[in-house]
């Protein structure tokens, strides 16, 4: 119905480049395979990031090289597209890499924003988004030469919106002002096709069908955050988050409850090449479910003292407990990682 | 002189003796008032840099003294009633022994032990025993299984394998009773009676570590050391006999001997000194040095009353002629002792005291009361019958040796001792400093003590060596985004130097916090740049945890160490001083060191510092009084020589037995050097006076052989088996003392007796018999 302020806000402002100091260089850390790492993306090869500006890459899989990188920024989120590589984190840091990681560049530096970016996705190596806190998007159609920041109303929740529109009546600029205190976390983006998914906080859950022109917010009965939203085939969406919460619709629409009785965050979804479903969590929580997922009466707020998991789920812990950030595949074997570093998962 | 003084000695005889008499009466009963003294502060360098920072700092992070009790169940596992009211009872019983500082003591039962989790709404959390927890109840066992797990300190409080659960003290230094210091000892007796005694059992064992229990255990085991003196002495008095044949002979030395250590102990309390256990040793070396210098008394009493003059004129010819020598040995043994007062360590200094003191009476009741004693005996035709033919065949032995001051034996001798040095001193290079052993090192690895340490590193992630680095900056300091990065920056780096297991400081613990107000999200492990958000993260954390002080312009990086090596040690020091010029700045200085590896860290280098002054001061001394008793040159260097070569080599055998230069073991060679000397001055102050009446080398040095010979190999002899029984002491660095004492002891006797003449054929070149 509202289509007109679903539509995307193009903020009329650059990307700061001024802002683009001379970043420290990163210090080349012995322990770097043991640190705090928050994203792995692979293609050819595999790519980690992590705390204080920690590039990891591997041909192989098993062996990891720290690679120089201009900035000491946290980095929470990382992706390869052919031989690109961006790699995006605090103080809304950009860092591109056109070579496999030979040779890095700062794209973006604002660490007067006061906020991370914790998403990035590419479409091709020209066109990509970065999304992160507090509604924080930046597109670039240029292969990261220049962003330009958006906010994305759509993503609100119905009320939030409607209070926004009256503001927005009287006064344009306060308008803007509120939008960008308002919006929230956005901590995941994934793509399906041309479908654009994405998961973040206080029970958003949002699809795009015009790479994140426009989004679509889903009403689901939950106002805990969401890390993840994967779609398993183009009727059937998981989404997961906080306090071991897992939702599933069937039809783009409704939003069923999958109960694991644990309280630990979700924070990824991993798909095994057999098509079995992983959830990574906080505390070193490793959720499978088997297909086809089963759905639970349970209230997702309650404590999970006498608590049935939904059939087909089932939980265990890596043996350090340490929080699970995010795995893929590679070689034949499923890397993660985690808050203690690189971790190789037996799945099976 | 010596005239004079042995008149008035001997014309008073009867009078001395009675002074004699009456002030071992006194100072043994102050020696029975003696008490064993044991502080933490005597056992570090006060005044080093690091110790320094360490003082300033501990009233706000509490101190390196601190107590570790583990209560375990047997049956590992310890959610059961009996399990927790244990705990309890512990944690109670700790409370409330004097000495504790109560506002520190930490188990699972002390409010402060929090968890918090993360909810839709923000946060929940509580204490995780709750105040109405019931032990009986099943549920509540699973609540408190529950609430640990969330509290995140498994592997802290909690044993990793849920086996024990653990109780953390700090202790006082002032007792709050008394106002005086700290009683060690007396708080180490509490924890084994009131802990372990009270509640080990079938189902519990108690593991207590911490200083002041290791000193407490150390005190235990130095109580055998009575039985090593008993020992001692029967050993003595059978070799003693075996050298006199005569029992009055036999007893009069031995008693002198004990006299002089009931003077030193009693002069020790009427200083208001105690006995230390780490010093414990030092009554052993008096007797064993009384011995000594009775046996040269007797050998020359015995060879003058040989010529039939009678005790008297015996004991009074032998007080002169020994006088002179043994005066000069003992006060090189004192003087020697005394230069480790440059040391800067309690209990080294006190040592030094100790040990000087004791030597310095053996002047006064072994060169002085033992012939005096002797006067009064009646040396009759059947004693003098009984060396009659011995000096025969002592002769004959002696000839052999004297052989050694002949030009080739002579010559190959030095060769040997030339290679000896070179290898020795190539592996005294390698010697190592500090602690080279897990555990506590004055204690053997299968003690109590060590197998708690092993227990409680083992279960739980904890260590007991870490160090911490004091970042040293302005009030409000850690609300700064600059200077808590600095921190974070250090910290990473540290973390990074091998030998660094973890690290732990407000910077690493507000990221967490930080993480954990966005709903424990890890991508925002971070330090929020916004002044607002760090404080919020801070706010959480409190001047308890020891990572902040109240205006939080000081907080700690503590570094927790895979071990406490001297190796490891100053490999982190090291890197600290090189990474820490990257952070400082005028406002922000990085101060090392507190912590029990700090206070290590300091001693090490204490220790390592004052090994050179120490050995020079050593020998400055001894050179000093040869050169001022012989007024020769080469005299002293023939005594000088072979002392040094016999210090080196003991270092050499250090590296090789894998003993670490410690508090305990530097004064080691200094004791060895001040008592080795000995031999060296006996031997030649005969050879020197018949140098100078014109004697050959060779002559002199048989003449030495004759006279002095036989005491000095005794004496070498029954030191070193006085001392060799320490290898079976339960403390680690008595028996490291004792192998060091032992080579020592042998190693200059043989020097004296080999090497010396030796020396003295190729320094007096021109003084030798024909074709000798």
């Amino acid at each position: 119905m509202k289509k007109t302020i679903a539509a995307c806000i193009t903020a009329a402002f650059a990307a700061n480049y001024s802002a683009v100091v001379a970043a420290e260089e990163v210090f080349i850390a012995p322990l770097v395979e043991q640190s705090v790492l928050l994203d792995i993306d692979a293609d050819e090869f595999v790519v980690i990031v992590g705390e204080r500006g920690h590039v990891l890459i591997s041909q192989d899989g098993q062996s990891f090289k720290q690679l120089k990188v201009p900035s000491q920024s946290t980095l929470t989120a990382a992706t390869i597209k052919g031989d690109h590589i961006w790699a995006v984190g605090h103080d809304a840091v950009i860092l591109h890499s056109p070579d496999r990681g030979e040779t890095w560049e700062v794209q973006n530096f604002q660490p007067e924003l006061q906020r991370p970016f914790l998403d990035v996705l590419f479409f091709d190596t020209q066109h990509g988004i970065a999304l992160g806190a507090y509604g924080l998007f930046y597109r670039t159609l240029d292969g990261g030469k220049s962003w330009q920041a958006e906010r994305h109303a759509s993503l609100l929740d119905p009320y939030d919106r409607e209070y926004l529109e009256s503001v927005r009546e009287e006064d344009e600029a306060f308008y803007q002002q509120e939008l960008e205190s308002i919006l929230p976390h956005l901590n995941r983006v994934t793509a399906h096709g041309n479908t654009l998914y994405i998961a973040g906080e206080a029970g958003l859950l949002a699809r795009s069908t015009d790479r994140g022109e426009s989004w679509q917010r889903f009403t689901v009965d939950y106002t805990g955050s969401f890390f993840d939203i994967k779609p398993l085939d183009s009727d059937t969406v998981l989404a997961v988050g906080l306090r071991g919460n897992i939702f599933v619709t069937r039809d783009s629409e409704n939003w069923e409850y999958i109960s694991t009785c644990s309280t630990s965050t979700l924070n990824s979804i991993y798909l095994t090449e057999s098509n079995k479903i992983y959830a990574l969590g906080n505390n070193g929580m490793l959720v499978s479910a088997s297909r086809p997922l089963q759905t639970s009466q349970h209230n997702p707020y309650a404590n999970p003292s006498s608590c049935t998991p939904a059939t087909g789920v089932e939980t265990r812990q890596v043996e350090d407990k340490a929080a699970l950030l995010n795995a893929v595949s590679f070689n034949g074997q499923t890397i993660a990682v985690s808050a203690n570093g690189i971790k190789t998962l037996n799945l099976e | 002189m010596t005239h004079f003084i042995e008149h008035l000695v001997f014309a008073n005889r009867k009078l001395l003796v009675a002074i004699f008499a009456l002030a071992t009466l006194f100072l043994g009963f102050q020696a029975s008032q003696m008490r064993l003294d044991a502080g933490f502060e005597k056992n570090i360098p006060l005044n080093h840099e690091y110790m320094q920072t360490y003082i300033e700092h501990r009233k706000d992070f509490g101190g390196a003294n601190n107590i570790l009790v583990s209560v375990c169940d047997k049956n590992g596992n310890i959610f059961n009633t009996n399990f927790f009211d244990t705990l309890k009872n512990v944690h109670d019983q700790l409370f409330f022994i004097n000495g504790v500082n109560r506002s520190l003591v930490v188990s699972l039962f002390s409010p402060s032990t929090r968890f918090t989790e993360i909810v839709e709404g923000g946060f929940a959390g509580g204490p995780v025993i709750p105040a109405d927890f019931n032990s009986q109840s099943q549920d509540a066992l699973d609540l408190v299984a529950a609430n640990i797990e969330k509290a995140n300190i498994v592997g802290r409080q909690v044993a990793s394998d849920y086996s024990c659960a653990m109780v953390t003290a700090q202790l006082l230094d002032i007792d709050p009773q008394t106002g005086e210091p700290l009683d060690t000892l007396a708080l180490a007796g509490e924890l084994e009676k009131q802990l372990r005694g009270e509640f080990e059992n079938d189902n519990i064992s108690i593991h207590v570590i911490g200083f002041a229990k290791m000193i407490g255990d150390v005190a235990d085991g130095a109580k055998d050391v009575l039985l090593f003196f008993a020992i001692a002495i029967a050993i003595t008095a059978v070799m003693v006999y075996f050298f006199s044949r005569s029992i009055m002979l036999t007893v009069l030395p031995l008693l002198c001997s004990v006299i002089a250590v009931v003077w030193q102990l009693g002069l020790l309390t009427l200083l208001g000194f105690g006995m230390d256990p780490m010093s414990i040793l030092v009554p052993f070396l008096v007797f064993a040095i009384g011995v000594s210098h009775g046996v040269q008394m007797i050998n020359a009493v015995e060879k003058q009353a040989v010529s039939g003059i009678g005790a008297k004129r015996a004991a009074m010819s032998a007080f002169r002629s020994l006088l002179i020598p043994g005066g000069v040995a003992l006060l090189s043994d004192t003087v020697g002792f005394m230069t480790l007062l440059v040391i800067d360590i309690g209990i080294i200094r006190e040592l030094a005291i100790t040990a000087s003191m004791g030597v310095a009476v053996i002047i006064l009741t072994n060169l002085v009361l033992l012939p005096v004693l002797m006067s009064f005996l009646k040396l009759d035709k059947n004693y003098v019958d009984k060396f009659a033919g011995k000096e025969g065949s002592h002769s004959r032995f002696w000839t052999v040796i004297a052989a050694c001051s002949r030009k080739k034996p002579a010559i190959v001798i030095l060769l040997v001792t030339a290679a000896l040095f070179v290898f020795g001193h190539f592996q005294a290079q390698n010697m190592k400093i500090g602690d080279l052993h897990a555990g506590a090192p004055a204690l053997h690895e299968t003690s109590r003590y060590n197998q708690d340490t092993f227990l409680i590193t083992d279960k739980y992630e904890v260590t007991v060596d870490y160090i911490s680095i004091l970042v040293e900056t302005t009030p409000e300091a850690c609300t700064s985004h600059s200077v808590m990065k600095a921190m974070d920056d250090f910290q990473w780096k540290m973390e990074n130097v091998p030998g660094v297991q973890s690290a732990v400081s407000l910077a690493s613990v507000a990221k967490i916090v930080n993480a954990g107000y966005n709903e424990g999200n890890v991508k925002w492990q971070v330090l929020p740049r916004n002044q607002q958000t760090l404080v919020q993260a801070i706010s959480r954390v409190p001047t308890s945890s020891g990572l902040l002080n109240g205006d939080c312009s000081v907080m700690p990086i503590i570094l927790f160490m895979e071990d406490h090596k001297a190796e490891t040690i100053s490999r982190v020091v090291d890197a600290v001083k090189v990474y820490r010029d990257e952070y400082e700045t005028d406002d922000m200085k990085f101060s090392l060191a507190s912590g029990p590896v700090g206070v290590m860290a300091a001693t090490n280098e204490a220790v390592k510092a004052a090994q050179d002054p120490m050995m020079l001061y050593v020998f400055g001394a001894v050179i000093a009084l040869c050169l001022i008793s012989f007024r020769s040159i080469r005299a002293t260097l023939v005594v000088v020589i072979p002392l040094y070569v016999v210090s080196v080599l003991a270092q050499a055998l250090m590296t090789y037995l894998q003993i670490g230069l410690t508090v305990s073991t530097l004064p080691v060679i200094a004791l060895g050097v001040g008592i080795g000397v000995d031999y060296g001055i006996y031997i030649l102050s005969t050879k020197n006076s018949m140098l100078k009446q014109g004697a050959t080398v060779q002559e002199a040095y048989l003449a030495a052989l004759k006279e002095r010979g036989s005491a000095v190999l005794f004496t070498g002899i029954t030191l070193a088996i006085g001392v060799s029984t320490w290898v079976f002491s339960s403390l680690k660095f008595q028996m490291d003392m004792g192998i060091l004492l032992t080579f020592m002891f042998v190693v200059n006797m043989l020097g004296a007796i080999i090497v010396l003449p030796a020396l003295a054929r190729v320094l007096w070149w021109n003084r030798n018999d024909p074709g000798a």
